[in-house]
């Protein structure tokens, strides 16, 4: 069936079976890879996306159950000039080794940068407790983020 | 990948409860359990629709309405979390909610499906459905003797009843009564028995045992024996039978006759007689008992004990007639006229008709053991042939064999993994010496000059047909002789009605009497039938049940009050012994040397009551021991929150049970809508704490809900037991106290008072109590 997705700040039309995630449906339809098919039960957040608002769990939703959302994924936060600074303060504080989950922490960042400006260290660590680093890049995340907040306040 | 299904977007609660009535359907809220679910494949049915009910408008909301907070169902777990009401005045929710995996998880999950989540044991979630626990549909719990660190410390909780209750004909709770030997209350487990068996020691010594066969631990080295342990209760009552056989302290007045003393008119007669009826049982042989006293060998089933038993009836008031001429001066007309209600138990003593040439000279195997020292005078040192490869065959055989016969061969249709006589007896037949030559059926008696030589049979190809029904395929070509002087056959019994007088009209077929299924009454109204006159030949301990339902059914026909025992609600957690359960070998009954042995010696002994504790130990007491891993549901237990589903309204804790595979009692159709938790009284706290692994992505080893400050404080902890756990003992020490550091320790005793941990899960109640007492100093602060 079809569904339509607010994908990114575009509408997006995709044709997907009743039993593809949300994950499936980006990689498979639409070869957007940033969130990742990793443990897919809903345990490490490589799958973040951020749907009508809030950081979710792309592997734990179902696509059909997304018709008429809004969707965000590192895709469309990276090619945002606005979120510069908080790719490049990862970057600067260099917060991922093999890198594979951190379009996940990206996502997670964004969305608490969106609804919490000025975000404490204990703010950041909580925002990211649902993701998962098995390089072990945890401490770095939070100043990553506190330092993109400072830019982009600036 | 997901296995495809056809998906719904509900929009009413009415539209998704009609999708899931019609079953095969599956719910979907937030998701996040149910995905993990079917991604897995841990259920043993994957659903062919998923209902959405995301799409119903209205259910997601928190308000206050005249001192009560609503929560929608499908409210998420963050919201309820970050509400500033929830956070003031319903703390210990919105601790609970924050408490839940990840910010992620908890911005798609709903309260909804928080409460109603599936088990998160092991076992239970290995994909591919691994392991079939007894929360699937299977029979067994893997983690009792498995991996189970993460489970009850307050014992087990079963879906349905065990294995081996459902395989005893009279459906005796076995793992009851064992729990109560192991507890040392035996006169508990003799109730337990006598709830639907009045004559343990009897069957204990001649059943089947089908409950054994059916035991669990079979699959990996010997069940448990419940044959001994039955046997040792029952000569408990028997040491004990002042107790147990008492004469009714209230008469009810009514009258009533029973047809037969065997086990089926015994049992009926004690059931009746104990409800304060007078009841009066006619038998035709000289003395009680019916197949128990004649039939049953001696040296299986001493004799001297079935007379107790009589004795033990008679002294509860009823009356034996025996001798009596039941259809000859005693008339069934008659004994409708002078009873309130008339059983019929005259079980099954004819002998069938075969047709085959020369059977008039072979020796009905019944009859042979009803007379068995006039027979065997002689006889001794003559060669025996047996037919037939049931129970009573293996008894004709030894006891012939015992009596001196100079060989013993028995032959039956079936092969021998068919015989339909139990391990245990034939292994007794071939341990005496009986040569056992399965699969051949009767042709005919060879004799010579009027004198028995042997007995020709065929080979018996089949004995079912296609269809299941029994019809012999033989191959005549393929015959041979079994030499012998004598010929026993005991290939079946009929049943004798001749007692019916032509002029009494009683439903009846294929020779039997027919009966109603639930009361066992008689096309004649007052008239019952019971035991194998109604089931054919069966065994002793179907004989007990039939009678017991009879009894049921004569109560229910006089108006009058059924017996039964206090009955203690088989819905209560069960517990077994971690250690005992670990032996692997099952307690056998001593016997007397194969030399040693007689026709009218007792083989076996009854075990030492410690034996049998040993014994009771090793029972798993099947249940499922994995536990509730919810957050918020103790803090909706803590705050005695309603659920309202499209059903009912039901208090937090009735919501809780142990189902395959729900955590609920919530029916196929049944939604959860809301939760409603009244507004605690002004100068209360609620307060809840998890401790596990992870701060994050974790279920919890032990969590705990508080609410304090009120004249009756509410404790409730969860993931230590089956459903969440109520603690009454904590909330005792804490009514009217202040709380300070001896009292919330004094709390956390008193809720972990009653723990029986599993192998692995002791550890658990130190993190319960501690984690309780914090709780509680926490909200002084």
């Amino acid at each position: 069936m079809t569904i339509t997705l607010n994908l990114n700040g575009k509408p997006t039309d995709l044709d997907v079976k009743t039993n593809y995630t949300l994950q499936e449906a980006l990689q498979f339809k639409l070869g957007l890879t940033g969130a990742k098919h990793m443990c897919n039960k809903g345990v490490c957040g490589s799958c973040t996306v951020i749907k009508d608002g809030r950081a979710v769990l792309s592997c734990q939703i179902l696509a059909v159950e997304c018709d008429g959302s809004t969707v965000e994924t590192v895709e469309g936060i990276a090619a945002q000039p606005k979120w510069k600074p908080l790719l490049d303060a990862y970057c600067k504080w260099d917060a991922m080794q093999c890198g594979y989950c951190t379009p996940g922490f990206v996502v997670s960042a964004k969305a608490l940068l969106d609804s919490n400006p000025h975000p404490t260290e204990d703010e950041c660590k909580e925002a990211l407790a649902g993701n998962i680093c098995i390089c072990g890049t945890y401490p770095r995340h939070a100043q990553a983020i506190l330092d993109a907040a400072l830019v982009m306040n600036d | 990948m997901l296995r495809s299904f056809e998906h719904k977007n509900a929009k009413s609660v009415n539209e998704a409860a009609g999708v899931l009535e019609l079953g095969n359907a599956a719910l979907i809220a937030g998701g996040t359990d149910l995905l993990g679910t079917l991604k897995d494949n841990i259920l043993p049915d994957y659903p062919g629709t998923i209902v959405n009910i995301k799409t119903i408008p209205g259910l997601e909301y928190i308000k206050e309405e005249n001192g009560t907070l609503k929560i929608g169902a499908l409210t998420k777990l963050a919201d309820i979390a970050a509400s500033p009401t929830v956070q003031r005045k319903y703390t210990a929710l919105a601790q609970a909610a924050k408490a839940v995996a990840t910010p992620h998880l908890r911005d798609m999950g709903t309260i909804g499906g928080n409460i109603a989540q599936l088990p998160r044991c092991w076992y239970f979630r290995k994909s591919d459905n691994r392991f079939p626990c007894l929360r699937k549909g299977g029979t067994e719990c893997f983690a009792a003797t498995g991996e189970n660190r993460y489970h009850s410390i307050l014992g087990g909780w079963k879906t349905e009843t065990s294995q081996c209750t459902a395989a005893c004909p009279a459906g005796t709770d076995i793992p009851k009564y064992l729990s109560q030997i192991r507890a040392g209350d035996m006169d508990g487990a003799a109730e337990t028995i006598m709830k639907v068996n009045p004559m343990p020691m009897l069957t204990s010594r001649v059943c089947a045992h089908f409950c054994q066969q059916e035991c669990n631990r079979c699959q990996k080295d010997e069940g448990v024996q419940s044959g001994a342990t039955e046997r040792v209760v029952g000569d408990y009552i028997l040491a004990n039978a002042d107790k147990f056989y008492k004469a009714p302290a209230k008469e009810t007045g009514k009258t009533i006759a029973i047809i037969g003393a065997g086990p089926a008119g015994m049992s009926a007669a004690f059931y009746l007689r104990k409800a304060g009826n007078k009841v009066v049982i006619y038998d035709t042989k000289p003395e009680a008992g019916g197949m128990l006293r004649y039939a049953i060998p001696a040296y299986r089933l001493p004799k001297d004990l079935v007379a107790k038993f009589a004795s033990l009836l008679e002294k509860m008031g009823i009356e034996f007639k025996l001798g009596a001429k039941i259809g000859d001066e005693i008339k069934p007309s008659d004994l409708e006229k002078n009873y309130d209600a008339v059983l019929y138990a005259t079980g099954a003593w004819k002998r069938p008709v075969l047709g085959f040439s020369g059977e008039d000279l072979a020796i009905f195997g019944l009859d042979f053991l009803v007379e068995v020292k006039n027979w065997m005078d002689g006889k001794v040192g003559q060669e025996v042939v047996v037919m037939g490869g049931g129970n009573v065959a293996m008894d004709v055989a030894v006891t012939a064999k015992r009596l001196g016969a100079k060989k013993v061969k028995l032959t039956c249709l079936e092969t021998r993994d068919k015989m339909p006589a139990s391990g245990e007896e034939v292994a007794r037949a071939i341990e005496e010496g009986i040569e056992i030559d399965p699969g051949w059926g009767l042709s005919q008696v060879v004799s010579e000059n009027g004198k028995i030589v042997g007995l020709e049979v065929k080979r018996c190809l089949s004995t079912v047909d296609a269809s299941g029904r029994f019809n012999p395929q033989y191959d005549e070509n393929d015959k041979k002789v079994l030499t012998g002087e004598n010929i026993l056959l005991a290939t079946g019994q009929g049943i004798d009605l001749s007692y019916l007088d032509e002029k009494y009209q009683i439903q009846l077929n294929r020779g039997r009497i027919v009966t109603d299924e639930d009361s066992n009454e008689t096309s004649r109204p007052g008239v019952f039938g019971a035991g194998d006159v109604v089931n054919g030949p069966a065994t002793v301990i179907g004989s007990v049940a039939s009678g017991h339902k009879s009894a049921n059914g004569i109560s229910r026909y006089l108006g009058v009050d059924y017996f039964s025992y206090a009955n203690a609600s088989n819905k209560e957690y069960v517990f077994f012994d971690t250690e005992g359960t670990k032996n692997p070998i099952g307690l056998k009954l001593k016997e007397l040397d194969a030399a040693a042995r007689a026709v009218d010696k007792e083989d076996s002994m009854t075990p030492e009551l410690s034996e049998g504790v040993t014994e009771a130990k090793r029972c798993l007491n099947c249940a499922c021991y994995a536990v509730n891993p919810s957050d918020t549901a103790p803090a909706l237990i803590a705050l005695d929150a309603k659920i309202v589903t499209n059903h009912r309204t039901l208090a937090a804790e009735e919501l809780f049970d142990v189902n395959e595979p729900s955590n609920t009692v919530l029916g196929k159709d049944e939604i959860i809508t809301e939760i409603q938790i009244p507004q605690p009284p002004a100068g209360s706290k609620s307060a809840f704490t998890k401790l596990a692994l992870r701060k994050s992505i974790d279920f919890p080893v032990v969590n705990v809900a508080v609410l304090v400050g009120v004249e009756k404080p509410r404790i409730a902890l969860n993931a230590i037991a089956p459903k969440p756990y109520r603690s009454l003992k904590a909330e005792a020490v804490l009514a009217g106290k202040t709380i300070d550091e001896a009292t919330a320790t004094a709390a956390g005793e008193a809720a972990v008072a009653d723990i029986q941990p599993l192998a692995a899960t002791k550890y658990k109640a130190q993190i319960a109590k501690t984690l309780l007492k914090r709780t509680l100093l926490g909200t002084t602060e």
